[in-house]
């Protein structure tokens, strides 16, 4: 069956297998920041936005996408001009191998795109599902805190 | 499992007849996040119940009518007086799957650790499924075994409707796991309607501890029209924990569950014990 999608901003047309998952649309579409971890929607590493909404991709077929609206990390920002989250997390230390990243972004950039300035404990309801398993959890709510304040450059 | 056709109806009427049409293979899709749990290599056809719309939140007259396509996120930020789901939908595993998810599909096949059954079932709702007519059924009803039985071939879930918690009455749910997202080891939901220090009437339900969500109707006849006290809990609780088949797994015994019934009921109870006299909802 035939897709069509607004990927990261461009049309995007594909064609799928009925039982294809999202993560794999995408792979085969050369977006590697969708990782797999678990497969199964306990790890988050595949998280994108879908419609505005963060979503595991793992457990999304890409033929619900049809006619809807994907971002995933590549499009919010790049190494020569970073999202002031990524910019966050990279100044408090809080990416190391970097598997969980590109789904952590996602699910913090929906957050913030509704509401600028959210509390500890809202990034924490938005951002329990998301399991790193190299830099604990601190760093990234330093992170995250200093997006909320308004000091992420 | 695995999906080999997929439709996407625009409406009600063309999901039914899709489903009819297309026989014992076909299923309705809603937020597919249930997928991963069905093993097997099964072939099915998918009928994407997501533009058929019945995916509101709506007041209605002494409760809210909530449409069975609604995510489990919307329960999460609504707000409204006597609205409490979105206390047992912060419980629910984790935002990205909050969005995913939807009411109907939580509640049209039961795994253990769902959530709205039991609360559900606590609050007396009503479901509707629409078949050649519509059917109303209490929760009472619908809940007493998995639902699949209330569905014939074509039949949907369209929408519930979820009593508000009035003046005088109280909340309260508990969900015990061994960290925030792993699955359920019990779950309580206990709605009740005071009157001074007296229970006026309750009605209290567990899940994830017991194969399916069941009413604990030992401990709502032993509270009900009695003046509200932690002993007579405690005693109805033991009565209703032998009676009961108690669910284990490799990570919890029959034991460990019974133990924790012992601390989550009693508990949930006071909460909403207090709540009907005034506190939170
Ligand atoms: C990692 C993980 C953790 C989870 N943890 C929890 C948890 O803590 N608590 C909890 O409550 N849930 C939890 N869930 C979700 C839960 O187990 C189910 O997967 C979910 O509720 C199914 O809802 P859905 O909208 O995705 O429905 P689907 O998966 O699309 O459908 C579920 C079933 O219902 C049928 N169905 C759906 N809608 C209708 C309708 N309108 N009419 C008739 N039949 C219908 C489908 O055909 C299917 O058989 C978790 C899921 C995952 C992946
Ligand atoms: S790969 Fe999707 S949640 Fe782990
Ligand atoms: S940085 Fe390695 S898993 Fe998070």
């Amino acid at each position: 069956m035939n897709i069509a999608f607004t990927l990261n901003g461009k049309p995007q047309e594909l064609t799928i297998s009925p039982n294809e998952k999202l993560t794999e649309a995408l792979r085969r579409l050369g977006v590697y920041s969708v990782k797999t971890g678990c497969n199964e929607g306990a790890c988050g590493s595949c998280v994108v936005n879908v419609n505005g909404r963060a979503v595991k991709s793992c457990l999304m077929y890409a033929a619900q996408v049809d006619g809807g609206c994907v971002e995933t990390v590549e499009f919010i920002g790049s190494l020569d001009n970073p999202h002031p989250i990524q910019s966050a997390l990279v100044e408090e230390g809080a990416v190391q191998c970097g598997f969980c990243m590109g789904g952590l972004i996602m699910s913090a950039k929906a957050v913030f795109d509704k509401n600028p300035s959210p509390t500890d404990e809202e990034l924490a309801i938005h951002l329990d599902g998301h399991l790193c398993r190299c830099t604990g959890y601190e760093k990234i709510q330093s992170a995250l805190r200093k997006v909320s304040s308004g000091a992420a450059s | 499992m695995k999906l080999i056709a997929y439709h996407r109806p625009a409406a009600l009427a063309e999901a039914r007849h899709l489903l009819r049409e297309l026989g014992a293979a076909a299923m309705p899709l809603a937020g597919c996040t249930s997928h991963s749990f069905v093993k097997g290599d099964e072939e099915r056809i998918g009928v994407d119940l997501a533009k058929i719309g019945f995916d509101t939140i709506e007041r209605a007259d002494g409760g809210f009518i909530v449409g069975a396509n609604a995510r489990v996120a919307d329960l999460q930020a609504h707000r409204a007086p006597g609205w409490v789901l979105d206390r047992v939908a912060l419980r629910f595993v984790s935002q990205p799957v909050r969005n995913m998810t939807t009411l109907g599909g939580n509640i049209a096949r039961i795994f253990p650790w769902n959530d709205f059954p039991v609360a559900l079932l606590a609050l007396n709702a009503t479901v509707t499924i629409a078949g050649e007519e519509d059917r109303q059924l209490p929760a009472d009803i619908y809940f007493d075994g998995q639902p699949a039985r209330h569905f014939k071939a074509g039949d949907i879930l369209i929408r519930v409707f979820v009593p508000d918690v009035g003046a005088g009455c109280g909340f309260a749910y508990r969900k015990d796991t061994l960290v925030s997202m792993a699955f359920s080891r019990l779950t309580a939901a206990v709605w009740l309607q005071r009157e001074g220090k007296t229970i006026r009437d309750a009605r209290i339900a567990l899940g994830a501890a017991v194969p399916l969500p069941l009413r604990l109707e030992l401990v709502e006849e032993a509270v009900v029209g009695k003046v509200y006290s932690a002993e007579l809990i405690a005693d109805a609780m033991e009565r209703q924990i032998a009676a009961l088949r108690w669910r284990s797994s490799d990570a919890f015994s029959e034991e460990y569950v019974q133990q924790l019934a012992r601390a989550h009921v009693p508990d949930a109870l006071e909460e909403a014990f207090r709540a009907a006299g005034g506190g939170r909802k």
